[in-house]
């Protein structure tokens, strides 16, 4: 009997768990009833040197529970592409123009994750095992070369990715990472970057991506980075949350340019959405979750502002948060802001930035959104800087060898958050570079040297873990990861490493080799600072993807400079030159050695001997003419037989037209 | 240096050589003419210098040939050949067998036969691509028992006798009865079945399976049953009831690799009117799961789905007073699918060469609604929508009450219900077959009388499916077979092409699969021979369409003869001219020696 009643114990149980299980997954599965949504938002930040900064966010998310074949917002090419290639996370970016670190900023955000390096740039971390990852990124740089009209596909050679051990935080091993820099980006790029929107360019906020004013812009990055959550088995459903942002740096043309007086001059042009693109917004995109524009002022400027109002004396401490501040005495907007959001005092500034929110869905086709900002006094302020600005410069001259050096010089700005740490003792900022280089520039890892203030330090003391894959020629990459600890005190910090120029096959050459090669930004990022506004949200309703991403805690990070590495080029005829000249001397050699063998010189000797005897006059005959011709006289020989002359003169003929026909023979049958 | 010294060499070769000559030289003989005669042999010594140089060269250059010659992997040019050639004379042939059952007449089997099988003939046109060998069997079942012709048949004899009697077709249920043919005859047999039925009201009706039934009345003559017997065998279940000469009949919209991605798509016009969105995975349950099963041998059908907006039609429709509608007409069709900014996309999970039907659903926008197609006879089209061959289908789904915009509020999100969306998807499935060729009406209307044809519930019916793994193969194996000549005959026209060891296994086994389908086909196996004969033109494709063909590596003659050139030239010259002087000096030296001796005798 107990025999009996242990298993239906047991079944019991089973049964039990089963059911929650079941319950659970219910519950799961009613959550994940949630259907597929879109945000789109767009951020406007006035910048120091009178550009602009304009920053579209689109999300796009997919469920999971959402059958991975059938979708109704989520585009479908991105979805079959999480699939097919098991990716867990990817980013893609293609961007012209270099972020300026020094005035657009450093430290937000938007720079820290959406300054990009020049060209394509392309990560993906793969769900898959290790063996496996390598097949999988090759044809993934081919699908996503078709889907972006761009060569991504030339990422796929081993030559040009890396794998990357903890640079990237997210997976190690499982992810690649690989760049073009000489990518050029351009509308081709952008229009399949725009299919994967629902409502692509023809109604909502991405109507104002009129192409020529992006183009026309100072830095322009198109990004595309999707996540994928949920378990990788097969047959699951994955959710993906797919974010697109574009990125652009534009001048606003200055209403007041033929009125510019001393004055003026720093009086910060006043724009509005349709000077600076040509187009306003009318209305939403109707599938859009929230459709939101953002005003941007940032610590710097607002705490310049306050400043700015103080020496006027009407304290009005609030005035940028106030009722009317629309009439506020430094600028004045063109609309009525929705919402007015104050950073939450950070810890690290005493400032906070401000941000004007405006719902486009309160406009229409025939009272159009369109933000203007007019400056009435002139304004000067700065953006917050990452800890240290980092830029990379070549050192050495010829063509055999050189050295890279990378530059880490602190700034200003960062003194303050470095005073809130110099209480203790050892106050250390940590750094993190990661550098790939192309195998045929060959770097010597041991010839590594760090210099902090102009003074050099022994490697070990700066260096706090260090990670290096050494290029295989012809295979991989070199690949040097760096973790630094740097005295805050220090005020510049320099790293040089020597390298020889490699040889490459002729086959290997890009078609224009003499511009020289392109070397990878290095990224420089900054682990113990992080990029993040915190702006409160009342209503959680209407939550805003992107101000959720400001909240985010991201790394401080920055891409140096392109480097631009001339190697010897050689003149490529010459292998046909080469074998050209060789062959004129075997043909030579083969001549002369045939003749040498041929020769009788004694019959030679007698036959010159012969006639020697029976014409004596010949030799002096011949040397008296020489002396006529050159005297300019005409000597008549003596005895000319016009025969033998007009025989050498036929068989001379007869010679010409042999070698006339034999040309046009061969003209005709080979050519 | 070397040359120098060889040179010396030969020179103190020469003054020995000349030394034994020139002495000799007798001064006092006066008719010794030094020009004309010799006295000593020449010597063989140069001559036999030159002339190893010279065919030392002339041995070199097949090394030289076969050092420059690039790989070419053997392609079996004869077998392609054969293969072309076996499929261009009709070698094809799928055997059919049919059998005729005739219920409560008392004709003679053999002359039923007889005339059903001349009427066949009659009707049977020649398919210029595949043929078929068909055999026929005629039961004629008195009730105790039953006539057979032929005698021996061992169809017709499987057949037992009496079971299948006129009261059987009483009933108007067809399904019922066709059920009930199923369960006599079995299901799995691979002929084909007609059974006529002396009765009360005509009918005649084609089953989902490989049978199919008439019912005569009492007055009517069986000959004319036979008639139409015999159009039925050959219209419907040879054919598969579509036209002759079609060209749709010839394509299929299958892909090189035997795959079809469906791609549904949900057009919404312009959302600021309104938005549709639909269930799709219902549907995709329910309607299209059952007939991807059906289409497994032919095809292995993929579906994805995806909801579009801003997608506005190209062409312009009219305001039609009397039908209080917008109506477009056939003529423009041709502008209705926009390619600009319908984006349908080609699917990234399919890739390869398999083919991708789009199946469009088109909401207009709220000022083209409702909108029509009209036929060019000027009635409005029942399933108001259209199929491109090759390409898909496109439907116009009218919201409902859209002309009365009070129901409607802007931009919130709507579902098709779903009674409309599996209208929608039978004529979508409707679509499908004709694409397919196939008739997307249920009756046959034949020239002896019209035929009902049962649907069948998974799209396809058993008969439609057999005609469809014929058709299959045959277009298979004559794509193979094109592909194959056309890849002979490019790489017999480049003869400095690098052919990969991979291409020549590609080609030996796309024709291996070949042989096997054929061999298949004649053995009545449509199925396996359908598997190997897409198997066959996929190999063929992949060996077409391999990367080292399309790359430009081959290393063209011209190449060869610029880089050899400045050597040969020059270095042959020599040697060639330097054999023939030796050559001419040895003849004219021996001929002097000759006179010399000739001379010598007759003076001695």
């Amino acid at each position: 009997m107990a025999l009996l009643r242990r298993p239906l114990l047991l079944l019991l149980i089973v049964t039990h768990q089963f059911l929650q299980l079941w319950i659970a997954f219910g519950s799961v599965n009613e959550e994940g009833q949630k259907q597929e949504e879109f945000y789109e938002e767009l951020l406007l930040k006035p910048l120091p040197d009178r550009k602009v900064l304009t920053h579209f966010h689109f999300q796009s998310s997919a469920p999971p529970t959402s059958n991975g074949r059938h979708h109704h917002l989520f585009p479908k090419a991105i979805s079959q592409l999480v699939q097919k290639f098991r990716v867990k996370e990817m980013e893609l970016s293609f961007t012209q123009g270099r972020w300026n670190y020094e005035s657009w900023g450093g430290f937000d955000s938007i720079p820290s994750s959406n300054a990009k390096p020049p060209g394509v740039e392309l990560w993906a971390v793969f769900d898959v095992p290790q063996h496996l990852i390598d097949p999988l990124w090759k044809n993934l740089t081919h699908t996503l070369s078709g889907l972006f009209c761009a060569s991504i596909n030339f990422l796929e050679s081993s030559t040009a990715y890396s794998a990357p051990e903890w640079s990237f935080p997210l997976a190690s091993g499982s992810l690649r990472y690989g760049t073009l820099p000489r990518e050029a980006v351009c509308t081709e790029n952008i229009t399949p970057w725009l299919k994967l929107l629902p409502c692509r360019d023809k109604a909502g906020i991405s109507t104002l991506l009129d192409r020529p004013s992006i183009y026309r812009g100072f830095y322009h990055s198109q990004r595309l980075h999707l996540t994928s959550t949920g378990s990788g088995s097969e047959g699951m459903d994955l959710g993906i949350m797919l974010e697109q942002t574009l990125t652009v740096v534009l001048q606003p043309i200055s209403q007041r340019a033929s009125l510019v007086r001393d004055s003026e001059k720093h009086i910060q042009p006043s724009w509005s959405l349709s000077s600076i693109f040509g187009k306003q917004v009318s209305g939403k995109c109707v599938l859009a979750e929230t459709s939101n524009v953002y005003l941007l002022l940032d610590r710097g400027l607002v705490a310049e502002l306050k400043q700015l109002h103080k020496e006027n004396e009407k304290s009005i401490e609030n005035s940028l948060t106030s009722e009317n501040f629309w009439t506020n005495p430094s600028f004045e907007l063109s609309a009525k802001p929705d919402r007015i959001f104050i950073e939450e005092c950070s810890l690290l500034s005493k400032n906070s930035s401000v941000l004007y929110k405006f719902e486009v869905e309160k406009y229409s086709e025939f009272e159009p959104f369109d933000l203007g900002i007019t400056w009435k006094i002139p304004i000067v302020w700065l953006c917050q800087q990452a800890p240290l600005h980092a830029s990379r410069f070549l050192t050495g001259s010829g063509n055999e060898r050189g050295a890279i050096a990378i530059s880490l010089k602190s700034t200003q700005t960062t003194e303050g958050f470095m005073g809130a740490h110099s209480n203790d003792e050892r106050c250390e900022l940590r750094v993190d570079v990661f550098q790939v280089v192309p195998w045929y520039v060959k770097v010597y890892f041991h010839s590594l040297q760090v210099f902090v203030d102009q003074q050099p330090k022994a490697v070990s003391d700066i260096i706090e873990k260090i990670h290096i894959s050494p290029s295989k020629d012809k295979v991989s990459p070199g690949v040097m990861e760096l973790v630094l600890k740097l005295p805050c005190s220090m005020s510049s910090t320099a790293l040089t490493i020597e390298f020889d120029k490699g040889f490459l096959h002729i086959d290997e050459y890009p078609p224009d080799a003499n511009q020289g090669f392109d070397i990878p930004s290095a990224i420089v990022s900054f682990p113990n600072f992080h990029a993040s506004m915190v702006f409160l949200e009342s209503d959680s309703l209407n939550k805003s993807p992107l101000l959720s991403k400001f909240q985010e805690w991201s790394h401080v990070m920055s891409y140096t400079e392109v480097l631009l590495v001339p190697l010897t080029t050689p003149d490529f005829s010459m292998p046909y030159n080469v074998i050209t000249i060789t062959c004129t001397v075997f043909a030579l050699y083969f001549g002369s050695l045939l003749n040498a063998l041929r020769r009788r010189v004694a019959e030679e000797e007698r036959f010159l001997k012969d006639k020697s005897a029976k014409k004596t006059g010949q030799l002096p005959l011949l040397l008296s003419k020489l002396s006529a011709k050159l005297r300019g006289r005409r000597s008549e020989p003596p005895h000319s037989s016009p025969v033998s002359s007009s025989f050498i003169n036929s068989k001379l003929v007869f010679k010409v037209i042999l070698i006339a026909g034999l040309a046009v023979c061969w003209q005709y049958y080979f050519l | 240096m070397a040359e120098i010294s060889e040179a010396n060499d030969s020179d103190s070769s020469e003054l020995q050589d000349n030394g034994s000559e020139a002495p000799q030289r007798p001064e006092s003989e006066p008719d010794f003419d030094p020009k004309l005669m010799r006295k000593t042999k020449p010597g063989l010594k140069r001559l036999v210098l030159t002339f190893s140089v010279l065919f030392s060269f002339l041995l070199g250059f097949p090394f030289l040939w076969k050092s420059v010659e690039i790989y070419r992997s053997p392609l079996p040019f004869r077998e392609i050949d054969s293969l072309s050639t076996q499929l261009r004379s009709d070698n094809l042939l799928f055997p059919l067998h049919f059998h005729a059952l005739f219920v409560g007449f008392d004709h003679d089997p053999d002359h039923l036969r007889r005339s059903i099988l001349l009427e066949i003939t009659k009707l049977t046109s020649q398919n210029p691509k595949c043929s078929n060998s068909y055999t026929l069997s005629v039961n004629v079942d008195l009730g105790s028992h039953c006539l057979h012709s032929p005698v021996s048949s061992p169809h017709s004899s499987s057949y037992p006798c009496g079971s299948v009697t006129a009261t059987d077709f009483v009933q108007n249920d067809d399904v019922a009865v066709d059920e009930r043919l199923v369960s006599v005859f079995g299901g799995k047999t691979k002929e084909y079945i007609v059974a006529v039925v002396k009765g009360g009201s005509e009918r005649a009706v084609v089953g989902k399976h490989r049978h199919a039934w008439m019912v005569v009345g009492g007055g009517r003559k069986v000959e004319v049953a036979a008639v139409k017997v015999a159009e039925l065998l050959v219209k419907l279940f040879i054919n598969g009831g579509r036209e002759e000469g079609s060209i749709r009949n010839e394509f299929m919209p299958v892909g090189a690799d035997g795959k079809i991605v469906l791609s549904f798509n949900l057009l919404n016009a312009d959302p600021l009117d309104w938005v549709y969105d639909w269930d799709f995975e219902k549907i995709d349950d329910t309607l299209l799961a059952p007939m991807i099963e059906a289409l497994g041998p032919v095809a292995n059908i993929s579906v994805e789905s995806q909801v579009l907006y801003h997608t506005p039609k190209a062409s312009f429709s009219f305001w039609n007073q009397k039908l209080e509608s917008y109506v477009f007409s056939t003529k423009d069709l041709p502008f209705f699918v926009n390619s600009n900014e319908w984006h349908l996309d080609t699917s990234i999970a399919a890739g390869g060469r398999s083919n991708i039907l789009q199946f469009a659903v088109y909401v207009p926008s709220a000022k083209e609604c409702p909108l029509l197609l009209q036929l060019p006879n000027g009635e409005i089209s029942k399933t108001n929508g259209f199929i491109s061959p090759m390409w898909g289908g496109v439907i116009v789904w009218n919201p409902q009450g859209c002309l009365n915009d009070s129901e409607f509020e802007p931009s919130a999100k709507n579902i098709i219900p779903i009674q409309d969306l599996e209208n929608m998807f039978e004529v979508f499935i409707g679509q499908f077959r004709q694409l397919f060729g196939f008739k997307s009406v249920n009756v046959y209307a034949g020239a002896s009388g019209d035929w009902n044809l049962l649907p069948s519930e998974r799209g396809f019916t058993e008969w439609e499916l057999d005609v469809l793994s014929r058709q299959h193969t045959c277009f298979n194996l004559h794509s193979c077979a094109t592909t194959l000549v056309s890849l002979s005959r490019l790489v017999q026209s480049l003869p400095r092409m690098i052919i990969m060891d991979d291409i020549g296994k590609q080609v030996k086994f796309s024709l291996e699969a070949a042989k096997l389908a054929l061999s298949n086909a004649s053995s009545g196996a449509y199925e396996s021979s359908a598997a190997a004969s897409s198997q066959a033109r996929s190999l063929a494709e992949d060996a077409f369409f391999h990367p080292s063909i399309m790359s430009v590596s081959y290393y063209s003659f011209e190449h060869c003869f610029a880089v050899y050139s400045p050597f040969f030239l020059p270095v042959s010259m020599h040697v060639v001219l330097a054999a023939l002087r030796e050559l001419r000096r040895y003849k004219q030296e021996k001929a002097k020696y000759l006179v010399w001796k000739a001379k010598a005798n007759t003076s001695s």
